[in-house]
């Protein structure tokens, strides 16, 4: 059953978020709220990354391409990076992606930036939990779905 | 202004300072202008400069142009939007000043594509970039040719790909998405708009690294948006916007439009235009504490 | 079978006979201020002052994407699944003579050593409806390659343009059958319908096709430095190629994720860096020289030989659409001298 159907006739859409996150401080929050037995919502699946500077604008597009609903982008607070400048370089380069996938008529509430430092573990879950209501009240992100239905231009 | 242009040429050639002049010729049946490479100083003739003259010749400065390389110092006839290319090359080590020498031409607009042109340039023939044009008068140049131009640009930007701009901006998220999707689907992954860039220099580009693909090669309208996003990125504070891709591109995709609004992006969040000073790094290479973050949580 | 005629306003009938009988109408339309080989549904769309369209009508036979197989990974293991091919009935109208050729050549590339069913399957059941041209550009040069607006080679039906319409020829038996079986769309041809001059392009001064080809078999000229300062300007773009009606390279691309996805053909060029690319990181095409020759020499050298056809029709559009305007008539001059 297509799963635009399968919400209407059983209401459940549970929507697919992916993290990626720095290893030094998203991800060690992000293990601090798993120590710490806090409960968050199931939705998010979480890549690792040594730091944000490494998270290239092409990881954002492949989430999507692969039927992720929405992307979280998290790393170390300014000043915190492991590698000193890593988040700041990461900061430029989203400025300019997330105007590009604006033009190009991507809702912005798909792709969330945040920093979570490694001691925000409660920061962490209601990030998650406020991303994933976010999805949920957007709904299954149709526009890439329809266009991977799609096959290619064949003669 | 051409004479002028063949005498520094020739002059270039026979001192043995440079020894190749990339410049516009005509071509066979004299309708059309391609670039042309001079080697001898009797062939400084075939050089030629008027309103077809549309090419960035910049390109052949890159790597990509190894046996152009290989002739030994080139003289590059330029004019001021193809010198910010050659800008943003020397900012990022691509070539030396001192190893180049810069033919700057003055220039009073040149035409979108040649096909278009009938015997007079009008202004709705002219690309949007010369509407605009802050360099008619070359910034960065060794010899500068022609008469000066006393042209100012209009302060608020104007011409199609602006007005475009500002109407995919007042458009739904929807009407943007249907706009890019049927332009890009169009796309037929022929990289005329990579090779004709540049500033698009990388030996391997990101679509040829195949383990794993990236980017789909096939015309498949995911690999297209992939492809053409991306490529865009790749350009962020760094395109001059002199137009060469969407001039190159085969289907007619708007290319100018992605290109310019991120031009706009960067010039409104770093202050930063590309190609005016050699001295400067690009926007995306630095960084500043103060960077607007009002979009991170 | 004896000329029939069909009228501009005709059209309509013969795209809705086309259309019943389960078959699709391509003719050249404007689409984004370019002429284009498109479905249509009414005769309205069709443009009626081009030279040639954009793209060439090889996609229809030889689309640039195609999936052959598709493959699924689960708990039980992996299945693969060839996809059949799906070749629909299909008309082409207003195909040029010099493109018509072109059909012709792709089939003895396809047929070499090996038939290769995704091309044949599809081309079967393409009707090419010719117009002779008349009226010709800067670049064409079909009168070159000893084709002309009148050929009729690679064509199933021939038609030329009179005032108000065309005067239908039917030329090979795929032709024949198809105005059979859409005969209520054509008349005969009334007394005073007069075929508008056909207007051949000037021939490029110069180029001798058999000197050229001699030229280009002997060893030594594959290392003439000529080559390089030629084609010194060719930016390795693949626009020439990809819409060049005689070039067939592809490349088979298994795309999607490890769980799933798709085995595709796509087309590919001669003119990219990767194209020749070995493993171990050695190029035997290294510079963008070297690999404009490839292209040249298959068209002139190569598919001559080889196959005995031609490899280039004239149809100029790798001059019109060359971003550098690199003109491979200057070099067919070059190198027949």
């Amino acid at each position: 059953m297509p799963e635009e159907a399968k919400i209407e006739t059983e209401g459940v859409f549970e929507p697919k978020i992916m993290a990626f996150v720095c290893n030094w401080c998203t991800y060690a929050g992000a293990d601090l709220a798993g120590t710490s037995r806090m409960e968050y919502r199931p939705n998010v699946r979480i890549i690792k990354l040594p730091c944000t500077g490494r998270i290239d604008p092409l990881f954002i597009m492949k989430a999507f391409e692969n039927g992720a609903d929405g992307v979280l982008v998290s790393g170390c607070h300014p000043g915190d990076c492991h590698y000193t400048t890593g988040n700041y370089h990461a900061r430029r380069r989203w400025t300019a992606f997330k105007d590009l996938l604006a033009f190009t008529g991507i809702d912005l509430k798909r792709v969330q930036f945040s920093w979570v430092s490694a001691s925000e573990a409660i920061k962490w879950v209601e990030l998650i939990n406020n991303v994933t209501d976010d999805m949920e009240a957007l709904g299954p992100f149709m526009k890439f779905k329809e266009m991977n239905k799609k096959g290619p231009n064949q003669g | 202004m051409e004479n002028e242009l063949r005498e520094k040429a020739k002059e270039l050639l026979e001192s043995g300072e440079v020894a190749v002049v990339i410049g516009y010729g005509f071509n066979r049946k004299k309708t059309r202008i391609t670039p042309v490479f001079i080697t001898k100083p009797e062939e400084t003739d075939k050089l030629v400069f008027n309103e077809l003259c549309v090419n960035n010749l910049s390109i052949y400065l890159t790597r990509k142009y190894r046996d152009i390389q290989k002739i030994g110092r080139p003289a590059i006839v330029a004019k001021g939007c193809d010198i910010k290319n050659i800008v943003v090359l020397i900012t990022e080590g691509q070539t030396k000043r001192e190893d180049i020498h810069i033919l700057g031409v003055t220039c009073s607009g040149v035409v979108y594509k040649q096909e278009l042109f009938k015997g007079e340039l009008k202004p709705e023939i002219m690309p949007s970039k010369c509407h605009n044009c802050d360099v008619r008068n070359p910034h960065v140049a060794d010899t500068v040719i022609g008469e000066k131009s006393d042209f100012t640009p209009p302060e608020e930007p104007t011409g199609m790909v602006f007005d475009k701009i500002k109407e995919i901006d007042a458009m739904s998220d929807s009407a943007r998405w249907d706009f890019w999707n049927e332009h890009f689907n169009r796309c037929i992954k022929c990289y005329a708009c990579r090779q004709l860039c540049s500033l698009c220099y990388c030996e391997r580009c990101i679509t040829e690294k195949n383990m794993p693909q990236w980017i789909e090669t096939s015309a498949h309208p995911r690999g297209n948006l992939a492809w053409n996003l991306i490529r865009a990125m790749h350009l962020a504070g760094r395109c001059t916007f002199c137009g060469e891709c969407e001039r190159g591109c085969p289907v007619n995709i708007p290319l100018n439009l992605v290109n310019q609004k991120l031009v706009l992006t960067v010039k409104n969040a770093f202050g930063f235009e590309s190609g005016i000073d050699e001295n400067v790094h690009p926007p995306m290479i630095v960084f500043s504490e103060d960077d607007n973050e009002n979009f991170i949580k | 079978m004896t000329d029939k005629y069909i009228s501009k306003d005709g059209l309509n009938g013969l795209i809705a006979s086309v259309k019943a009988s389960g078959g699709r109408f391509v003719a050249p339309v404007l689409d984004t201020r370019q002429v284009v080989y498109k479905e249509v549904s009414s005769a309205e769309e069709i443009v009626d002052d081009y030279i040639l369209p954009r793209n060439s009508y090889k996609e229809i036979a030889f689309p640039q994407t195609e999936i052959l197989a598709k493959y699924e990974l689960t708990r039980d293991g992996v299945t693969i699944d060839p996809v059949e091919i799906v070749a629909r009935d299909t008309v082409v109208f207003g195909a040029r003579p010099c493109e018509a050729a072109s059909l012709a050549s792709l089939n003895s590339v396809f047929t070499w050593d090996f038939i290769d069913e995704t091309f044949t399957k599809r081309q079967e059941k393409v009707v090419v409806l010719s117009l002779g041209c008349v009226d010709a550009d800067d670049e064409c040069f079909c009168t070159t390659v000893n084709l002309s607006p009148a050929s009729t080679e690679g064509s199933d039906v021939a038609l030329y343009e009179t005032e108000n319409g065309y005067i239908v020829t039917p030329l090979t038996d795929k032709g024949t059958a198809f105005v059979s079986a859409h005969s209520d769309s054509f008349t005969d041809v009334a007394k005073g319908e007069e075929k508008k001059e056909l207007v051949n392009p000037e021939k490029v001064e110069g180029v001798d096709l058999t000197k050229l080809g001699e030229r280009l078999a002997k060893s030594p000229n594959y290392d003439n430095p000529e080559w390089a300062e030629l084609t010194r300007k060719c930016c390795g773009c693949g626009a020439c190629t990809y819409s060049c009606p005689t070039c067939h390279c592809f490349d088979i691309i298994d795309e999607g994720t490890a769980f799933e996805g798709e085995r595709r053909k796509n087309w590919d060029a001669c003119q990219f860096n990767h194209f020749t690319l070995h493993a171990s990181g050695h190029n035997p095409r290294d510079t963008q020289y070297k690999r404009y020759r490839n292209r040249f020499m298959c068209k002139f050298h190569i598919y001559p030989t080889k196959f005995n056809s031609t490899g280039c029709v004239g149809c100029g559009r790798c001059i019109r659409v060359c971003p550098v305007r690199l003109d491979i008539t200057d070099l067919m001059t070059a190198m027949s001298s």
